[in-house]
C-alpha cells in the first residue's frame, strides 16, 4: 500500500470515522492490493461468531450498565463510606475502591464517572477537599478498576491474542492494587491536611453491609465461580448478568422489567455493538498485516537501535502511552495488541506481564491530553472546560506514571499470583 | 420529505431495540438453562453455538443504534475540537463527511457480503444448527451492515433538516439559552 493510500485513510481516521469503517477500509485496500477477493474480508468478520468468549463481553456489560442505573451505587458508597470513611482521607479512598469496583463491571466505559461522578462529587465537596483534587481524583478513577476481573479490556486482550483470560484474571490483581493503594496515599496526604476525619460507627457499618449484601458478594462469587473450576468465564458472565437482573428488578426493586430494562439494553449494547463491530472488521485488517509480514518488518526496524528487553520496553511504554491518548482501549487493543505481541515475544517479554503493561498504559491513557476520553466525560459531566480537568488530572497522571514504571520493570508482581 | 425520512428512521431504531431486547434475554435465559442443564449432566447441543449468532446479531443491532445516536467509537479529535469552539456549522460538516465516507465504505462491503451468502448457499452447511443453512447465518452480515448504511445515509439528509439535524448537549444548551425552541 503506497502512502497515497494509507493517508486518505489516516485522515478519515482523524476526523472521527468509526474504526470499525476505518478498519473495513483498510482490510479492502490491503486485500485489494494483494490481490485477494473483497470476499475474504467478509470471512474474517464471520469468524467471530465462532469465539466462545464472545458471549462475555454483552452479559457482563449489561450487567454493569443495570448496576450503575440501579440504587447500587448508593447502598456501595454508605458501604464503603462507613467502613473506610474514618481514614483520613478515607472519602477519597472510598471514592477509589468504589469507582474500581464499577469499573472492573463496566468496562471502562465512561459509565463508571456517569454513574458515580455525580454521587461522589458533592460527598468529596463537602469533606473540603478542593475543587481540583475532587475533579482529578474521579476522572481518574472512572477507569481505575480495569486490571480487575471480569473488566471487559482483559475479555478482550485475551480474545485477540489467545492469552487464556483466567490466567489474564489473576495476573492483573496486584498491579491493580498497586494502582489504588499509590492514589490512596496521596489521598491520605491531602486528606489529613485539608479534610476532616470520621469516626468509626459499627452499628452503621453493619445497616449498610445488610443493604448491600447481595451486591458485595457478586465479585466474590464471579472469582470463586470461576477458579474453583465450577463455572468457565462465559457461564459467569450468564450467571452474573442473570443475577443482578434477579436482584435488581426483583428483589431491591430499583429497576423495572418493562419500563427500565430495555432501555439499559438500549444504552449497553450501543457500546458492545460498537466494540463487537471493530473486533469483527479489524480481524481482516490485523490478519492482512500479519500474512505480509508488517510485524517482522517493524521488529527488524526496531532491533537496529533497541538492544534490550528494557529498551524495548521503555520504548513500549511511550508508544503505548501516545496510542492510549489518543485511540480508545477497545480499539487500541484490537489494532495494536496483534502488532506488537510478535515483536514483545522476540524481545521475551512474558504475554501476561505484557498484556498488563499494555492495559496499564491505555488506562492511563484515559487521563491522558489531549483526547483521554475521561477527560471528555468529566467536562461534560460536571460542566468544566476541558483545560481546567487536564491541570486537575496532572498530578494522578504522574502517580500513575510512577506505577507503571514499577508494573513494567518489576514483572513479578504481575506473574506472582499466577505463578 | 424529511418528515418521512425521520419516521423511517426511527421505526428502523424501534425495531432494532425490540430486537436488541429479544436477543439480549434470549442469550442470556439461554446461557443460564445451559448451565442449570449441566449440573443434571443433560444437553441441547444447539444452545451455544444458537446463543453465538445471538451475540453476533446484536453486535449488528448495537451498531444500528450507535449509528443513531452517533456514538461509535473513533478517534475524534477534528470533530472534538470544532465541539470546543462551538462552530456547530463545521462539527455538522464534519459529520456529514464521516456519514457519507461510512455509507461508501459499508456499500462495497454489502456488495462484499453478498458474496459471501452467495458461496455459503452453494459450498456452507446445509445443518449448522436445528437445520439452518449456513447462507441464513451469514445473511446476518449484509443485513446488518445494510441497516447501518441506511441510518447513515438517513443522518446525511436529516443534517440538512434544522428541525431534525443532530446536534450535540451542548449545542442544545446553547440553544435553551438562546431561547430557541429545541426538538427533543
Amino acid at each position: 500500500m503506497s502512502a497515497l493510500v494509507i493517508l486518505p485513510i489516516i485522515i478519515f481516521a482523524l476526523l472521527g470515522t468509526p474504526l470499525f469503517i476505518i478498519m473495513s477500509l483498510a482490510a479492502m485496500v490491503g486485500f485489494y492490493f494483494s490481490e485477494i477477493p473483497l470476499v475474504a474480508v467478509t470471512i474474517e468478520i464471520n469468524k467471530i461468531a465462532s469465539q466462545a468468549t464472545i458471549l462475555t463481553i454483552p452479559l457482563f456489560t449489561f450487567a454493569g450498565y443495570m448496576m450503575a442505573e440501579s440504587g447500587s451505587p448508593k447502598r456501595l458508597l454508605r458501604l464503603a463510606e462507613s467502613t473506610l470513611g474514618w481514614l483520613p482521607g478515607g472519602v477519597a479512598i472510598v471514592c477509589l475502591v468504589i469507582c474500581a469496583f464499577f469499573t472492573a463491571f463496566t468496562g471502562a466505559s465512561g459509565v463508571t464517572i456517569i454513574a458515580l461522578g455525580g454521587l461522589l462529587y458533592p460527598i468529596l465537596s463537602n469533606e473540603g477537599y478542593s475543587e481540583k483534587f475532587s475533579l482529578g481524583l474521579i476522572t481518574t478513577s472512572g477507569s481505575l478498576g480495569l486490571l480487575f476481573p471480569p473488566s471487559l479490556p482483559i475479555i478482550l486482550y485475551g480474545m485477540v491474542t489467545g492469552v487464556d483470560i483466567e490466567k489474564l484474571f489473576v495476573a492483573g490483581i496486584i498491579p491493580g492494587f498497586l494502582l489504588i493503594v499509590i492514589l490512596s496515599l496521596y489521598s491520605i496526604k491531602n486528606g489529613s491536611a485539608k479534610a476532616s476525619t470520621k469516626k468509626f460507627d459499627k452499628a452503621e457499618a453493619w445497616a449498610a453491609l445488610k443493604g448491600s449484601w447481595l451486591e458485595v458478594l457478586l465479585p466474590v462469587g464471579v472469582l470463586a465461580g470461576i477458579y474453583s473450576g465450577k463455572t468457565t468465564t462465559t457461564e459467569a458472565a450468564a450467571v452474573t448478568a442473570f443475577y443482578i437482573l434477579i436482584i435488581e428488578c426483583f428483589i431491591y426493586r430499583d429497576l423495572s422489567l418493562f419500563k427500565d430494562i430495555p432501555r439499559v439494553i438500549k444504552d449497553s449494547m450501543s457500546l458492545v455493538g460498537g466494540i463487537l463491530l471493530i473486533l469483527c472488521c479489524a480481524l481482516g485488517f490485523t490478519n492482512w498485516l500479519v500474512d505480509e509480514e508488517i510485524p517482522m518488518e517493524i521488529l527488524r526496524f526496531m532491533q537496529e537501535f533497541l538492544t534490550n528487553k528494557y529498551s524495548f520496553l521503555l520504548f513500549l511504554n511511550i508508544f503505548l502511552l501516545i496510542v492510549g491518548s489518543l485511540m480508545d482501549i477497545f480499539s487500541a487493543i484490537i489494532v495494536v495488541v496483534p502488532l506488537i505481541t510478535p515483536i514483545a515475544a522476540e524481545f521475551g517479554v512474558d504475554p501476561l506481564h505484557l498484556a498488563i503493561i499494555f492495559l496499564t498504559n491505555l488506562e492511563i491513557g484515559y487521563i491522558t491530553p489531549p483526547v483521554g476520553i475521561n477527560l471528555f466525560i468529566s467536562s461534560f459531566r460536571f460542566k468544566k472546560p476541558i483545560t481546567e480537568l487536564y491541570r486537575a488530572s496532572f498530578p494522578f497522571l504522574l502517580l500513575l506514571l510512577f506505577a507503571l514504571v514499577i508494573i513494567t520493570y518489576v514483572p513479578s508482581l504481575t506473574l506472582a499470583l499466577v505463578n | 420529505m424529511f418528515e418521512i425520512v425521520k419516521k423511517f428512521d426511527l421505526a428502523i431504531e424501534k425495531i432494532a431495540q425490540y430486537l436488541l431486547v429479544i436477543c439480549i434475554l434470549g442469550m442470556l435465559g439461554m446461557s443460564v438453562l445451559n448451565i442449570v442443564l449441566r449440573w443434571f449432566e443433560a444437553h441441547i447441543l444447539w444452545l451455544e453455538p444458537f446463543v453465538r449468532y445471538l451475540v453476533f446479531f446484536s453486535a449488528f443491532l448495537g451498531g444500528v443504534i450507535a449509528t443513531g445516536k452517533r456514538t461509535h467509537i473513533g478517534i475524534d479529535i477534528v470533530g472534538k475540537y470544532f465541539e470546543s469552539k462551538k462552530n456547530w456549522q463545521a462539527h455538522r460538516w464534519v459529520g456529514r463527511v464521516i456519514d457519507l465516507i461510512s455509507l461508501a465504505v459499508l456499500v462495497v462491503l454489502f456488495d462484499a457480503c453478498l458474496d459471501f451468502v452467495a458461496e455459503e448457499a452453494k459450498y456452507g452447511r446445509a445443518d449448522v444448527f436445528i437445520g439452518v443453512h449456513a447462507k441464513y447465518l451469514a445473511a446476518i452480515i449484509p443485513l446488518g451492515f445494510g441497516l447501518i448504511a441506511v441510518r447513515f445515509l438517513n443522518n446525511i439528509i436529516l443534517s440538512f433538516s434544522s428541525k431534525y439535524q443532530f446536534r450535540t448537549e451542548d449545542e442544545l444548551d446553547e440553544m435553551k439559552e438562546k431561547g430557541e425552541e429545541v426538538q427533543a
